[in-house]
């Protein structure tokens, strides 16, 4: 009986916790929707502010500026009509092939230059006491090689190396392999094979008794060159070798 | 008891009273009832508008129209997309002098240090003035009105309004045009599409020019530098995609900067390329000589034509700059760019068809183009004499703008096809203008070799770009002072070509108003020796833009003209 009496109380709680409820999800969503529209906006307004920028930069940045830099400051002029490759055909005839430093390649031997065909004389410590070493670097640069002396010396320094190759492995392989024909052809410029000693200044065994000299006077040369490892440990093996040697 | 006591009988009138008051209650309760219905009609509303409000109502604070960035004023931008014309929002600063609290003398000393483009006085003057207005500054730096603001006078606003701006200044000003200051196009492009630039409908969508701004500004660049260094008082130049008429670039000296167009010299503001006429003398003759061929009174390059030292006709004498003093092949007239012998062929050719084929490549009437700035061309009036034929057929007695020799020269190489210039990028959108065929195809090749031939053996051999296959014709003419043409060497110097010329693309017509000699021409003022120049100069710049690749060993089939070209021994 009670409970029919709170019937119509019960109604009207019920209608107005769920209208309530409907409303306060329409607040939600309202919310909602007002939040979404402020990031809105400020997308615009962000927009408006790239524009505004981009604007900027574009008009610090015209095209009468980088033409009036471009006159005065590089003085860039429209390329010639040699200037133009047909391909990357043509484009390689430009330049001559760059030579890769083989690990398997026989050791590359450098010589300084001297004054006539006879064997360059050397000193024991392979001090630059000679008067031919003393000179320019860059005499050195340009008369690399072992054009100087015939197959003769190689075969020493192969076999000098090979008495070497016991504690050092690695020197063998690369050093050991050369026959003394192919020691006597390198072609390699003095640029690439002394840089490399210079690079490593360790004192390590070294081989190539007439490259003792050529190591040492060029400091000039540290930067000429790449240095590839296998080289290098080619390369080294010199002026410990050339006082072996002597 | 029949008898009814007064009593127990009620009186008539009372009863009459009862049914009245009955009556009475019926209509409170009606009117009640009425009023109620009314009032909860009116809650009812509220409380649904409330509910609609709520569930599908803006809120307070809403802003319109922020939802997507619509600018005031549609961007104008180069057909790679780099904006030339933009509406940004730029500082305000204006004066109320009503609203002034402060001490008006120290505010004018104030303010002629800020703004020195007036003196204190001035500035007094102003703070006194009635006016309730005063615009001080529009489009004024950060500065300023960081500076103006900390003085903190009321009387002085602040505000953002739209403004017109140029990023890049002087870049195709006189393409663009300008705004006056309602924000409404007054000259230009500007002019010509303000409805599409104002309407909110489509000015979100930025204006497509068919102008490349690089290649733009090493014509403005190159044209300036030769203006200056012939010490001319003007120059204007087009470049043209021959198959499509679009305008590449196109300027006109002296330069125009539209950010401040109102403060700029008239003659600035003058467009050159489409407003000026001018007689462009001898860069007409390929017209002349297509004619020819095309009616077949040419048979071929090597068709001969008597050229003495000077031609009468009609009482008057024709003069050639390089006399040939004997016959002369159809070739040779154009390589020497001889008078004598265009007149002879423009005579054979006659007054109807010359007449015809002009009016056919549009010479004869303002230049089809969307800008409002057009010259309207001057042509003898009437019936052409034969006279007349002959002057026009070397490029006198008709005056056109250079506009209209670009498309001509369009018109020439593309193979014959005559086509409206465009200021707008073609592609979706907008496609090409119609084309009608004015030149046969055999003509329009045969032309080819004939002007490069100009180029690498004639007159326009500064012109040569090596590689570029650059062909085209100079000219030069006395200029009309007053009516009459000037004999103090006034002259308006053009070239006009295109290249590559054994594929054509792209025309150009480079033209100096009043050039001067100087110590590298040896004093000539002629256009062999500062427009021909000056053409080859930017095609070495502009034809790599262009995605035209230098070429050696590429060359039109000379074949058909050398030949006929008498070498000098």
């Amino acid at each position: 009986m009670i409970a029919r009496g709170f019937r119509s109380v019960g109604w009207v709680a019920g209608v107005a916790a769920t209208a309530l409820g409907c409303y306060m999800v329409n607040l939600k969503v309202a919310a909602e929707r007002v939040a979404l529209e402020k990031v809105e906006t400020r997308i615009v307004i962000a927009q408006r502010d790239i524009r505004l920028l981009q604007t900027e930069i574009g008009t610090r940045g015209r095209l009468a500026q980088l033409e009036k830099w471009n006159v005065k400051v590089l003085a860039l002029s429209a390329p010639q009509a040699n200037q133009f490759m047909e391909g990357s055909f043509q484009l390689a005839t430009l330049m001559r092939p760059e030579k890769k430093l083989d690990p398997a390649a026989p050791v590359v031997l450098a010589s300084a230059p001297t004054p006539a065909p006879v064997r360059p004389r050397m000193d024991s410590d392979g001090a630059p006491t000679q008067t031919t070493a003393a000179s320019a670097p860059s005499d050195l640069m340009h008369v690399a090689s072992l054009k100087v002396r015939e197959a003769e010396p190689a075969p020493k320094v192969a076999s000098t190396l090979k008495k070497k190759a016991v504690e050092k492995p690695v020197e063998r392989k690369s050093a050991g392999v050369e026959p003394p024909t192919k020691a006597a052809k390198p072609a390699k410029d003095s640029k690439e094979a002394a840089a490399p000693s210079k690079s490593k200044p360790n004192p390590k065994p070294k081989l190539g008794p007439a490259l003792a000299s050529a190591a040492k006077v060029k400091p000039a040369l540290t930067s000429a060159a790449k240095v590839k490892p296998a080289l290098a440990s080619a390369a080294k093996p010199k002026s410990k070798e050339a006082t072996a040697k002597q | 008891m029949n008898a009814p006591t007064p009593a127990l009988v009620a009186r008539p009138e009372r009863l009459r009273l009862v049914g009245h008051r009955q009556q009475i209650l019926a209509i409170m309760h009606q009117r009640l009832m009425f009023g109620m219905l009314l009032y909860a009609g009116i809650v009812a509303v509220i409380v649904l508008r409330l509910l609609y409000l709520a569930a599908f109502g803006d809120h307070a604070g809403r802003k319109t129209l922020v939802t997507a960035l619509v600018p005031e004023r549609g961007d104008i931008v180069d057909r790679e997309g780099q904006p030339l014309a933009r509406t940004i929002d730029a500082w305000t600063i204006a004066l109320h002098p009503s609203k002034v609290i402060g001490d008006r003398l120290e505010l004018a000393a104030k303010l002629a240090v800020l703004m020195p483009e007036r003196d204190e006085v001035a500035w007094l003057q102003l703070l006194r003035s009635d006016k309730s207005f005063i615009y001080l500054r529009r489009r004024s730096g950060p500065r300023l009105v960081e500076a103006v603001n900390s003085l903190g006078e009321p009387g002085l606003a602040l505000s953002r309004e739209p403004d017109r701006l140029y990023p890049q200044t002087d870049l195709a000003a006189h393409v663009l045009g300008f705004t006056d200051i309602d924000g409404h196009g007054a000259a230009g492009m500007e002019r010509a599409f303000d409805e599409q630039l104002s309407n909110p409908a489509t000015r979100g969508q930025p204006l497509v020019l068919s102008i490349s701004s690089r290649v733009q500004q090493a014509l403005e660049h190159e044209l300036l530098a030769a203006k200056t260094t012939f010490s001319a008082i003007g120059a204007a130049g087009i470049i043209m995609d021959i198959h499509t008429g679009e305008i590449m670039a196109m300027t006109s000296l002296p330069q125009l900067n539209p950010n401040i167009a109102g403060n700029m010299d008239p003659e600035a503001r003058f467009n050159r390329a489409t407003l000026g006429v001018w007689e462009l003398g001898s860069t007409f003759k390929p017209f002349t000589v297509a004619m020819a061929l095309d009616t077949g009174d040419v048979k071929g390059m090597g068709q001969m034509y008597p050229c003495p030292d000077a031609l009468r006709v009609y009482g008057r004498s024709i003069t050639d700059t390089h006399p040939f003093g004997r016959a002369c092949s159809v070739a040779e007239i154009m390589q020497e760019s001889s008078n004598i012998g265009t007149a002879q062929i423009a005579a054979q050719v006659g007054p109807a068809a010359q007449r015809a084929f002009l009016e056919k490549m549009g010479f004869l009437k303002p230049v089809a183009v969307e800008l409002k700035e057009r010259g309207r061309p001057l042509a003898p009036r009437g019936q052409w004499t034969p006279l007349d034929t002959m002057t026009i057929g070397f490029g006198h007695s008709l005056a056109v703008t250079p506009l209209h020799l670009a498309s001509g020269y369009a018109t020439l190489f593309n193979g014959g096809v005559y086509r409206p210039a465009t200021l707008r990028k073609v592609g979706p959108g907008h496609s090409a203008g119609k084309g009608t065929r004015v030149f046969s195809e055999e003509t329009s090749y045969k032309m080819r070799s004939l002007l490069r031939l100009v180029v690498t053996k004639g007159t326009g051999r500064k012109a040569d770009a090596k590689g570029y296959r650059v062909g085209g014709k100079t000219g030069t003419a006395e200029k009309v002072v007053g009516g009459r043409y000037s004999k103090a060497g006034i002259v308006v110097t053009s070239f006009a070509g295109v290249f590559p010329m054994d594929e054509p693309r792209y025309a150009m017509v480079v033209m100096l108003d009043e050039p001067k000699g100087t110590a590298e021409t040896f004093g000539f003022r002629t256009a062999g020796w500062n427009a021909a120049p000056m053409f080859g100069k930017i095609v070495s710049r502009i034809a790599p833009m262009l995605g035209v690749r230098p070429d050696l060993k590429r060359e039109p089939n000379m074949a058909e003209v050398l030949p006929y070209v008498h070498e000098k021994k």
